[in-house]
């Protein structure tokens, strides 16, 4: 324990060396900006960096990417907040409850709110990290297959705890997510399905353009109809918008959904596959069946803003642990770090602590400090990302759908991609003008795929015996959740009869 | 007079080729990769790329074009213009849907460059487990036939191959294909898969820590510098390698001229020390470079072996 706390010590000289602290501000910009722009996801953004780093020492590039992958799960808060434009995946919950209160006329409280959750999560899985790796890691390999589509199917029954909208329409926007993530080449048998003999079908229907065009380029046609006159979040109503923290008090009033979220969010980030988009929704089902204030989820309440973000963040460090003790990265953005590390020759693994020990004490300081410093310039660039608002509509929606077809082609490199987001902004746009929610289709089409490969492995590895998902503990409970979750709507209406 | 104009015209356009040739490259050369960044086949881009850039002064930038094993990269390539500004990795598992499937593309499609990089696939178990060598795994599977997992990358790749392979020899196992490399390593050592089908360098942390264990190598000889006591197939009476390897390959019909200044590039950048010790860290054959005017016979070999394996996959 002391021995540890020396070696941390030893990472923070390190991390305020000059050079490592110009890095670590560098990669916590460019994640903020990487995270704001929708299209450009955070592992684009990663892989996007990864040149730059090979002239550079092994622990400076690192510190460099693990900035950019801790602020690229809460830049997207702002424009997901302000604008009703997630960033990132990982934002799509925070438009339920932070847009909302957004649209209440508190934008700044708000993200204040997304502020704390990432400060705090960020910080709590940090401590994990350094304390508590080992058992933590070793606790991730009980996880296999059933598990985890047991948590992605707990993670798809989100979806029925907004509250206020009807189940009935959420489930049929859900299903069409789904139905859209079985289009193209099955990955375990390389069926095609629903491609009608049509290349571009048959390679299937990213989730990331489903997202972006229904929510970027929908909001933008929504607007265009209405001739680019509506009011952005707050900026009628003459309320300034800056961050403000939420009171003490209120925090407090918080903590069950801080300490749940958090631990949602470093559980999650350990399990092999799983990254931080899962965890933020797996952390708003939570919410939904276990917050004190569920039943008003969705109605922009503090809560529906920490859950998310809290376990976005806190799932950063949760998949730094696997890639750390045993060279197996726990999300996409730790695949690139990985990489990062063998193009330098040295592999991540038990030994790594001893074959390179100031490395990784360097990089668990540089998380602290990048979690800090992330929430520092959050708080700055919130007022100049407030300009923004105060610009005609029209001129910043051009810019909005430039970077969704900027990061819609910078995906894959494939044109198609940008009819492929064309078509969905007209979808988007069709949902909302017919007040048919969007954010469980794009769940269903996140989650799909993941719920799809997860589901064929547990059938091949089990002999087609679907009991497992049942008569496995983990998985066992926490399939009774996503059971009660999807009942409980069900049997209130019940009741209330 | 028009026809002296012609011939001066065609003769300075040909002089003008001649001398855009001897200036190649002048600008970035795109360098693709079928596969997801982070993976062996990006690392090897990434470090020959950089290599390549130091010798030949324009800028290699790697594009990562994943999808149906390899086919949409491959697509990319063949769809691009063939004047030496666009290459692309090819790697053994795309290759080996020449046998098992039926790819958009054909081998004279393209011209390989080099063969960068070949590693001896193995059977990994975690030391922890009940089964500590090959023999044990023989007798668990004769015992209970198709019981024991092994986790592989996909049906109708190489790993499925190969353990359809030793299902014919009466050794029957069951593939379980694990998507993501990560998803695939801790299946095994968390015991919900009982084998592991990868190349030793890519579970590298694993084995030094003491994880998992290599039980066969499916290559000629044993690897002695660093296994030892491992065996490898032929030695126990099986005839099957399979190893995978990572090419270099531009799109047919490019000047021979270009090809040729790229592959003494790669050939200079395979010899860097700085290759040598990737090579190493990766635990890949030390001979692993094969230039590119034998490339493609290395290649045809390759296919056989895989063609004759394939033969044995259950028919869809």
């Amino acid at each position: 324990m002391l021995e540890t706390l020396t070696h941390l010590a030893g990472g923070f000289a390190d991390v305020l060396q000059p050079v490592n602290l110009l890095v670590l501000a560098i990669g916590l910009v460019l994640g903020l900006l990487v995270a704001v722009l929708p299209g450009l996801t955070l592992v684009m953004g990663v892989v996007l960096a990864l040149p730059f780093t090979y002239r550079m020492e092994l622990t400076p590039a690192i510190i460099l990417l693990t900035a950019m992958y801790v602020s690229g799960t809460y830049g997207g808060a702002f424009t997901s907040i302000l604008f009703r434009i997630p960033g990132e995946p990982i934002d799509v919950p925070l438009l339920w409850d932070g847009y909302a209160m957004a649209r209440a006329g508190a934008p700044a409280k708000a993200l204040g709110w997304t502020l704390f959750g990432a400060l705090g999560g960020g910080l709590v899985a940090a401590l994990v990290l350094v304390l508590l790796s080992e058992p933590v890691a070793r606790l991730a390999l009980t996880f296999s297959a059933p598990e985890f589509l047991a948590i992605i199917l707990f993670g798809l029954t989100s979806v029925v705890s907004l509250g206020g909208g009807s189940v009935t329409n959420a489930l049929i926007s859900l299903f069409i997510g789904l139905l859209i993530a079985t289009v193209g080449t099955d990955e375990t048998y390389g069926a095609e399905r629903f491609a009608f003999g049509v290349r571009m079908l048959s390679d299937g229907i990213e989730y990331l353009l489903v997202m972006v065009g229904a929510y970027g380029l929908g909001e933008v046609f929504t607007r265009l109809e209405q001739g680019f006159r509506t009011q952005t979040a707050g900026a009628g109503k003459g309320a300034p918008i800056r961050t403000e923290l939420p009171r003490l008090k209120e925090l407090l009033a918080t903590k069950a959904t801080f300490i749940r979220s958090s631990l949602i969010g470093i559980l999650v980030g350990i399990i092999p596959g799983a990254g931080a988009t899962i965890a933020s929704f797996v952390s708003y089902g939570a919410e939904g069946q276990y917050g004190r204030r569920r039943k008003e989820l969705g109605s922009g309440i503090p809560e529906g803003i920490l859950a998310p973000q809290t376990a976005a963040t806190a799932s950063v460090g949760g998949a730094l642990i696997p890639l750390l003790t045993m060279g197996i990265p726990g999300s996409g953005a730790t695949a690139i770090i990985l990489a990062a590390f063998l193009l330098k020759g040295v592999q991540p693994g038990p030994q790594v602590f001893v074959s390179s020990g100031d490395t990784v004490y360097a990089i668990f300081a540089s998380l602290f400090v990048a979690v800090l410093g992330m929430c520092l310039l959050g708080y700055f660039a919130i007022k100049l990302l407030v300009r923004v608002l105060a610009f005609p509509e029209a001129v910043v929606s051009a810019f909005v759908v430039m970077f969704c077809f900027v990061g819609a082609f910078a995906a894959r490199n494939n044109l198609t991609d940008l009819y492929v987001i064309t078509a969905f902004g007209v979808i988007g746009y069709l949902f909302e003008r017919f007040r048919f929610p969007i954010a469980p289709m794009v769940l269903g089409s996140i989650l799909g795929p993941l719920a799809e490969n997860a589901f064929m492995t547990t059938m091949i590895s089990h002999d087609n015996d679907w009991t497992v998902l049942f008569t496995r503990p983990v998985a066992g409970v926490v399939m009774a959740l996503a059971i009660v979750a999807l009942a409980y709507p069900a049997l209130r209406r019940w009741r209330t009869r | 007079m028009v026809k002296r104009l012609m011939v001066a015209v065609l003769a300075l356009a040909a002089a003008a080729s001649a001398w855009a040739q001897e200036k190649f490259p002048t600008r970035p050369i795109e360098f693709i990769v079928p596969w997801g960044p982070g993976g062996g086949a990006d690392q090897v881009a990434r470090k020959v790329g950089s290599l390549l850039e130091a010798d030949l002064k324009v800028s290699f930038p790697v594009l990562n074009v994943p999808g149906a094993s390899g086919n949409t990269g491959m697509a990319k390539l063949l769809a691009g213009a063939n004047d030496g500004h666009a290459m692309s990795i090819f790697i053994a598992d795309t290759y080996a849907q020449i046998a098992t499937a039926s790819p958009r593309w054909k081998p004279g499609d393209y011209v390989p460059l080099a063969i960068m990089i070949r590693q001896p696939s193995g059977f990994f178990v975690r030391s922890d487990g009940p089964y500590k060598t090959w023999n044990d795994l023989v007798k668990a599977a004769k015992a209970n036939p198709g019981k024991l997992k092994v986790g592989v990358t996909g049906f109708g790749t190489l790993d499925d191959m190969t353990v359809n392979y030793f299902a014919s020899k009466g050794i029957r196992m069951a593939s379980v294909p694990y998507a993501k490399p990560g998803e695939r390593y801790a299946a095994v050592l968390g015991g919900h898969a009982d084998v592991l089908y990868e190349q030793a360098g890519d579970v590298r942390a694993m084995i030094d820590g003491g994880k998992l264990k290599p039980v066969i190598f499916f290559h000629t000889d044993r690897i002695y510098d660093v296994f030892p006591d491992v065996p490898a197939s032929k030695e126990l009476g099986f005839d099957i390698y399979l190893p995978q390897f990572r090419s270099i390959i531009v799109r047919a019909g490019t000047d021979p001229k270009r090809v040729k200044v790229l592959a003494d590039a790669i050939e200079k950048a395979a010899k860097d020390p700085e290759y040598y010790a990737y090579l190493k860290q990766q635990w890949a054959l030390r001979d692993s470079f094969i230039p590119g005017k034998d490339a493609q016979k290395f290649m045809d070999g390759e296919l056989a072996a895989m063609k004759k394996v394939a033969a044995l996959l259950p028919k869809k």
